[in-house]
């Protein structure tokens, strides 16, 4: 019975520390819990959704704006061309000068080629190197510079038309494309001879070759009618003159 | 003399009552407090059980309770540094440990009336 005495005390001091921290711990877990509900995962999802949202119906309310916009330009130069003969050249080259630089959708025989992430992707995550099975901003480059060593005329990446001053970089999960976030499966559509276009992405050793190991899916179609946009945003310079002609 | 295990169960209630009053703790506090709790219900149960059977020792007792709080928490520290879960050898070890306990203290009572004679034959031995 006397052994039993400091048993028991030391028992009973052990459970109010056990006590003490399951307490402190249900506390501390409810608290957090509560925390990221409320803060976090509840209102801020919703909130960013409905800025998300709202500046999709403010670009798209723009880009009616645009092109109504680029309509009258289109007017005017008609009307401008139709009226005056003194015009007409002008106008002419103008529009050549726009085609060229990509204002101007244009329409025309190509291949469309399309690039899916690897299948093994997902699974592939915990691997070695789970990016190899990720379509990169590089290989959208090396592919868009075959095509234009092909002779492609216009080239489109999920929409974007690509000007001199395209700029396409890997950010994140996401491939940017004219400051314009895209995301797999990316397709690209070429104007240009379909057979050539084709072959210089499809040879022994070139592009669609490299990627093939790695499950990165490319398919090429080749049609008669295609369409890419016309560039989106102005092209303005503010650091470069042309040099004064004499 | 059964009625005296009173006092830790109300030391546990008082103390869960204490804990809830306490601040709560910073953000990546918890695994420790959680490694604490496996530690003192292990040492508990063991107290207990070795208390049945009359081999208690407050040396060993509370060597244990710290010995063993303070490894799990070396334990979780090491691992997080070095990412290796060894937050489950502890949680393994503990939670085994806990029912292994459970189970003896469990047979011990519910043989008490029965095999009286087996438990006074044990005593004597040692």
């Amino acid at each position: 019975m006397k052994q039993k005495i400091p048993a028991l005390c030391a028992v009973t001091a052990v459970c109010v520390v056990l006590g003490m921290m399951i307490g402190l711990q249900y506390k501390t877990v409810k608290t957090q819990q509560a925390a990221l509900l409320s803060s976090t995962d509840g209102q801020r999802v919703s909130e960013l959704t409905q800025q998300l949202a709202q500046a999709d119906a403010q670009i798209s309310h723009l880009q009616a704006q645009i092109d109504s916009q680029q309509e009258r330009l289109m007017e005017y130069e008609t009307a401008l061309g139709d009226e005056n003969g003194e015009f007409a050249s002008l106008v002419e080259e103008n529009e050549a000068l726009k085609r060229a630089a990509g204002q101007t959708s244009l329409v025309g025989r190509g291949v469309t080629v399309t690039i899916r992430d690897s299948k093994a992707a997902g699974s592939a995550a915990g691997s070695a190197n789970p990016d190899a099975f990720l379509v990169h901003a590089e290989d959208l480059l090396s592919i868009l510079n075959e095509l234009n060593v092909a002779g492609a005329e216009a080239i489109s990446i999920n929409g974007e038309r690509l000007v001199s001053q395209s700029a396409i970089r890997c950010s994140g999960s996401v491939v940017t494309v004219n400051d314009t976030k895209v995301a797999a499966p990316f397709v690209i559509t070429a104007i240009g001879d379909p057979d050539l276009l084709e072959a210089a992405l499809v040879f022994p050793g070139g592009v669609v070759d490299t990627l093939k190991p790695w499950g990165i899916e490319i398919t090429i179609v080749k049609s008669n009618n295609l369409e890419v946009p016309a560039y989106r945003q102005m092209v303005e310079f503010t650091e470069g003159h042309e040099e004064a002609k004499g | 003399m059964k009625l005296l295990w009173i006092f830790p169960l109300a030391g546990l209630l008082g103390g869960i009552c204490l804990g809830t009053v306490l601040p709560v703790l910073p953000v990546g506090y918890s695994g420790y407090v959680g490694m604490g709790i496996l530690a003192c219900a292990d040492s508990v149960l063991g107290g207990f059980k070795s208390a049945l059977y009359g081999q208690f020792k407050l040396s060993i007792f509370l060597s244990g309770f710290l010995g063993n709080a303070l490894i799990a928490v070396l334990l979780l520290f090491l691992g997080e540094q070095l990412d290796i879960p060894f937050l489950l050898a502890a949680v393994v070890v503990f939670g085994s440990r806990i029912f292994q306990n459970f189970a003896e203290i469990r047979r011990n009572l519910l043989n008490l009336g029965k095999k009286k004679d087996k438990i006074h034959t044990r005593r004597k031995m040692m």
